[in-house]
């Protein structure tokens, strides 16, 4: 692989993988919002495959797949599972934060990933930590769309997000986090999805609904 | 000024006062078929162009001397637009005003001596058009100078010929994240700055959907000729400008008549492919509420922001 | 004597005898003559203004004038550009002043004032030491205020705007006080030169708070945000020429003074100071030109427009100072050009408009935009106006302010390739906020024009409304001629602002061209004259060519369509509230509008409406947050001072015993 073709391939996946993180806080259809979420996982994994062709690394080069299935597969598989429990309810009505107002944070949280990831990427210049930033973005709009949706799926989808974006960090940063790690990782993520979906099932079945404004009024 | 530049431009303004119409024809048709309708035909417009034009002129009482400059003035900065830019050659007719911040201005002058036309009429329709129609333009002009500017910082001038120039030299650059970023942007403010689907309906007759149709509900005969020839020339100057933007491929760069024939093709495929593509989209797509309009356009202004940090710092 | 001095010495002298004559001519003659005089003193300002400009520079001190320290002048090439401005501005208003104080404002002090204010503004810019500048800016603070509060026996609120801008001025007086005294102190005297060479011995943090304090007391005059809540009251409610001359002359001074301060007597600085002043001009530029959209009062809108522009000019400078700490000084250069450009630009618009907006005043007696409409008819000149004026502040071209915005743009984006991760953040969201803010403009004006003077009257006043006087159009003739010449032709005056800006960062100027505006170091040109020219001819063709190609037939009227429901009614069309209606909407989160709806049925029925009352109110939401819980606090404070106070002369004295009691306690425990 030549050197600009690395570098075209690798902007490429970033922007991808940025993209689509934007389009989950644009989108109020909570099955558009899984798709795009998908795709995101098949940019992630393309982005590792990038790295394991660059590096002519079989390890990585499993993790790649190992990522493709879990992320692009069984994650969203999982979520489309629980959205069609759900029933009719299935949008994002009034998030917190109106979508447009979301747009423009993403854009400032970009802005902050960049700014805070400065030094990271003047420690090592290289293509890779130079998408490092990117990584960081898609984090912290995770964060933000974790923050700011009411429903318990759509949070979801914001932690997903964010685990996303700490592995593509991972990868870009260290070029190469161990297999066993990111198994670990995966398995733990896989998990967690598993417990919140059997709770969200739960809660809709005592209270039903998952709009988490709506707990509160358990403590209350 | 040189002699390609001269004659590219007048090229290009034959072209588009000619081309404009049929573009609008094209679409309309493509639509058409789509929804399994036969169609009038890609001359229609043209056809109802000379209608209007034969009619005889009507002026609605209590309007003023701005009513019917208006057309006129809406043709004339787009006919400039259509002279300076470079479609059919990267040399222009007048350099220094060739560029891209005066171009994208200039064609919201147009706009806004319609909306101003529309409040003129002093009717419900009018205000009620000018005032969407204006509070659209004030939301779009963000998103096209931070496309604008995405697409300036690589290249080191807003100048039109040096952007089209620099993307002809080097593809790799048009290929580049901000410029694909800037470009999407770029599309969803022609589509705003239009009125194309979703943000207004051209073919929309119904008061609560209207936007561009009512401001312009008073004019008729060689008046509405020449609101319906700006329209489409808007339509076509916005697409050539997108075209050449981002795939300046066939543009003649030197005074050949084979370059300069060459040009013109490659212009009005360019175009004819972005026009028909839009209308096929436009099968599938709804108007979105008014009050949606904003997230559409802040999204573009996100993605335009994200081109020009793409474009500082190049990954 | 250079030509300089001669003509400060005519201004001067022009305004002196202004003043007496304000004082000795009877009524029926004062208003001309005194006009004519304050005339004479602007053109002569503005004479001595350019020949400054274009490197005459002059100096005097008259030592016995004022104790201690005594007068002293000089201009320069920066103080020229001021004082021309100053100058221009003075002679269209004192003009346009004649026809207008037949309405009320013929009385000795007010007309007294006039010429006073006018060489108050005048002698700010040429003031050449501290103690000199610190009188002008106080003599132009209070004779404004004087001329603010002209009308307070007719309208409640001239005394509360009174009020608010004279606490503010002098607030921001304070500031500058203690600012450029702490930046004298280690100078040998307090001439600006002297100042100039002992700047580099104050400790950075020292020289940050001077900055910061000099920031905040001229930026209070400049209006900006946060520190403009005087601005949109006190424009409004001054008679119209005096709106014109604060809001298009003495809001330059705020950033004469940043730049006096900042850029010469500092050198320039470091990098945050600069980010400071943009991020405030990106500021204050947005939520200004918010503030003027939703805004139903013609004067408001425009005093809120003001906050715009000299936010736009603000981030220029601040770019300017950016580029200049960063080593750009080619770029900064550019910027302070843009700079200027846009100040001078707008200097010429706001007057026109204020002026414009003045007639309107006088002839409807109504500056709600809701009432106003179809002026046109009645006023046409004025509507000419005010219409020029729109287009030159809408930032479109071929425009006034559309070539100071694109010189801004261009040193933006010259400007990215800037090291520094704050800079890089800040640049493109500079270049966002002018990119909004032209949105808006163009938004705010063609509601201005579009719902003020089109359309048909809302009111019988408003269809009642006829021309002006001569004099009154001839002041809007000539705002109207500078905004032309600054729109077709800036490089009239662009190669001389270049020069200036080029001198005071030491390198060569950053804009040349007799047609084309080019710029020097960077690629980028603009024509604004081949562009108008190519519009011309492009106009002329699209009337022409139908015409050749179909026989012309002549022009009937017809009806207004109607839904063939009967006449339309002026209570059918849209008001500028509904017209703005949507882009508040939009921006609901930052505005917080209240609206208040009022359905009254009849009495038959429950179901049949009587009539709908609509209010809607868009408060200044900086001022809510920011001076209530302040204006709270003094209000506490005063609670608990009132309390000290009893009335008894015996607590009085006390009072005094036990301070002195306690001084002299004091001193024997720390001796």
């Amino acid at each position: 692989m030549t050197a600009a073709l690395y570098h075209q391939l690798l902007d490429l996946t970033a922007g991808a993988l940025l993209l689509t993180a934007v389009l989950v806080v644009w989108r109020r259809d909570l099955a558009m919002i899984i798709r795009i979420f998908a795709v995101q996982g098949v940019a992630l994994a393309a982005l590792v495959g990038v790295l394991a062709a660059h590096e002519g690394s079989v390890e990585l080069a499993v993790v790649a797949l190992g990522v493709l299935v879990l992320r692009a597969g069984v994650l969203p598989a999982l979520l489309r599972r629980a959205l069609a429990a759900a029933g009719d309810d299935r949008r994002e009505t009034r998030p917190l934060v109106n979508v447009a107002a979301s747009l423009l944070a993403a854009a400032a949280l970009t802005l902050l990933a960049l700014a805070v990831s400065a030094p990271i990427v003047e420690l090592a210049p290289s293509p890779t930590t130079r998408a490092a930033p990117i990584g960081v973005a898609v984090v912290l709009i995770g964060f933000f769309v974790l923050v700011t949706r009411r429903r318990a799926l759509s949070q979801l989808v914001g932690f997903l997000l964010m685990d996303n974006g700490i592995t593509a960090v991972g990868f870009l940063v260290t070029s190469g986090i161990g297999l066993v790690v990111e198994v670990g990782v995966a398995l733990d993520v896989l998990l967690v999805v598993l417990v919140l979906g059997i709770l969200t099932g739960r809660m809709r079945e005592v209270f039903g609904g998952t709009d988490l404004d709506e707990l509160r009024e358990l403590h209350d | 000024m040189t002699a390609l530049g001269v004659l590219g431009g007048a090229l290009q303004a034959v072209l588009v006062v000619v081309g404009s119409p049929l573009l609008v024809g094209l679409m309309r048709q493509v639509r058409a078929r789509m929804e399994g309708r036969a169609g009038a035909g890609v001359g229609q417009p043209w056809r109802d162009l000379r209608k209007l034009l034969g009619k005889q002129p009507i002026t609605p009482r209590g309007t003023s001397e701005l009513f019917r400059v208006a057309p006129v003035l809406l043709v004339a900065m787009t006919l400039v637009v259509a002279v300076v830019a470079p479609f059919v050659s990267t040399a222009s007719a007048l350099p220094p005003v060739a560029d891209l911040i005066v171009v994208v201005a200039l064609l919201a002058h147009g706009t806004v001596v319609l909306a101003l036309a529309g409040l003129d009429t002093g009717t419900a329709f009018g205000g009620m058009g000018a005032s969407r129609e204006t509070t659209i333009l004030a939301l779009v002009e963000p998103t096209a100078l931070m496309a604008i500017f995405a697409l300036s910082v690589p290249v080191g001038s807003t100048a039109l010929p040096a952007i089209v120039g620099s993307g002809l030299q080097d593809p790799a650059r048009v290929l580049s994240p901000a410029s694909l970023l800037a470009a999407v942007a770029l599309l969803l403010v022609v589509v705003a700055e239009t009125g194309r689907l979703p943000v207004d309906n051209p073919s929309t007759h119904l008061e609560l959907t209207m936007v561009h149709e009512a401001m312009v509900l008073e004019y008729a005969g060689p008046d509405l000729a020449l609101v319906e020839l700006g329209s489409a020339m808007r339509l076509s100057v916005y697409l050539g400008l997108l075209a050449n933007l981002f795939l300046p491929w066939g543009i003649a760069t030197e005074a050949g008549v084979l370059a300069l024939a060459l040009g013109v093709l490659a212009l009005v495929v360019k175009v004819a492919v972005l026009g028909a593509a839009l209308a096929f989209a436009e099968v599938f797509l709804a108007k979105v509420r008014l009050f949606r309009v904003p997230e559409l356009l802040a999204g573009s202004f996100l993605l335009a922001l994200l081109a020009v940090t793409a474009a500082y710092f190049p990954a | 004597m250079s030509v300089v001095g001669a003509a400060l010495a005519a201004t001067g002298a022009s305004c002196a005898g202004g003043v007496l004559a304000a004082l000795a001519v009877p009524r029926a003659r004062r208003a001309l003559v005194v006009g004519m005089l304050t005339c004479v003193a602007g053109a002569c300002a503005t004479v001595a203004g350019a020949a400054a400009m274009l490197g005459h520079t002059w100096a005097a001190e008259l030592p016995g004038l004022l104790p201690l320290s005594g007068v002293v002048l000089g201009v320069d090439a920066l103080g020229g550009v001021f004082v021309a401005v100053g100058g221009a501005v003075a002679v269209a208003v004192a003009l346009y002043g004649i026809g207008y104080s037949r309405h009320g404002l013929d009385g000795r002090a007010v007309q007294a004032m006039v010429p006073v204010f006018v060489g108050s503004l005048l002698l700010v810019p040429i003031a050449a030491d501290v103690t000199t500048l610190l009188v002008a800016w106080e003599l132009m603070a209070l004779t404004s205020l004087l001329l603010v509060v002209a009308e307070h026996r007719r309208r409640a609120a001239v005394a509360s705007a009174g009020r608010w801008y004279a606490v503010m001025t002098h607030l921001g007086f304070v500031a500058i006080l203690i600012g450029l005294l702490v930046l004298a102190a280690p100078a040998a005297d307090g001439s600006f030169a002297a100042v100039r060479a002992a700047a580099g011995a104050l400790p950075p943090v020292a020289a940050g708070a001077v900055f910061v304090l000099c920031l905040v007391g001229f930026g209070s005059k400049a209006g900006i945000v946060p520190l403009h809540a005087w601005l949109p009251r006190a424009h409004p409610e001054a008679p119209s020429p005096v709106s014109a001359l604060m809001s298009a002359a003495m809001v330059n001074l705020g950033v004469y003074g940043i730049v006096r301060v900042g850029l010469d007597l500092m050198g320039g600085g470091t990098r945050w100071w600069w980010l400071l002043v943009m991020a405030l001009g990106a500021v204050s530029a947005v939520y200004g030109i918010l503030q003027a959209v939703v805004s139903s009062d013609l004067k408001r809108l425009l005093a809120y427009s003001t906050t715009e522009n000299m936010g736009l000019v603000l981030v220029g400078v601040g770019a300017c100072g950016l580029f200049a700490a960063t080593g750009n000084p080619v770029l900064a250069a550019l910027a302070l050009t843009a700079a200027l450009l846009h100040l001078l630009g707008h200097a010429a618009f706001k007057t026109l408009l204020f002026l414009g907006a003045g007639s309107v005043l006088h002839a409807t007696g109504t500056r709600d935009l809701d009432e106003l409409g179809g002026l046109r008819a009645g006023m046409p000149v004025t509507t000419a106006a005010f219409g020029l004026g729109a287009l030159a502040a809408s930032t479109l071209p071929p425009g006034t302010a559309f070539v100071g915005e694109w010189l801004l743009l261009q040193s933006l984006v010259h400007g990215l390739p800037a090291p520094g991760v704050a800079t890089s953040i800040v640049l493109p969201v500079a270049v966002a906020a002018v990119a909004l803010t032209a949105g808006l403009a163009v938004a705010t004006f063609v509601k201005a024009f579009g719902v003020g003077f089109l359309a048909r009257p809302r009111s019988d006043a408003a269809a009642a409304a006829r021309e002006s006087p001569p004099t009154m159009l001839a002041g809007m003739a000539l705002a109207g001629v500078a905004c032309v010449v600054l729109a077709v032709a800036p490089t009239v005056v662009l190669p001389v602002l270049a020069t200036v800006a080029g001198d005071l960062l030491a390198v060569a100027p950053p804009v040349s061209g007799a047609v084309t505006v080019e710029l020097a170091g960077v690629t980028g040109a603009l024509s604004p004259l081949l562009l108008a020219t190519a519009l011309a001819l492009a106009a002329a063709l699209v009337v022409v060519l139908p015409r050749l190609l179909v026989a012309r037939r002549a022009r009937r009227a017809a009806r207004l369509w109607d839904c063939g429901a009967g006449p339309l009614s002026a209570r059918m069309e849209y008001t500028a509230t509904s017209f703005a209606e949507p882009l508040q909407r939009v921006f609901d989160d930052v505005l917080q509008p209240v609206q208040d709806i009022d359905v009254t049925h009849h009495r038959e029925s429950a179901y049949l409406v009587q009539s709908v009352a609509y209010r809607r109110l868009v408060p200044d939401r900086v001022e809510r947050r920011l001076y209530t819980p302040v204006l709270a606090a003094a209000a506490a404070w005063g609670r608990v001072g009132r309390r000290l106070g009893t009335g008894s002369v015996h607590r009085y004295l006390g009072y005094g015993f036990v301070g002195l009691c306690g001084l002299l306690v004091l001193l024997v425990l720390t001796r």
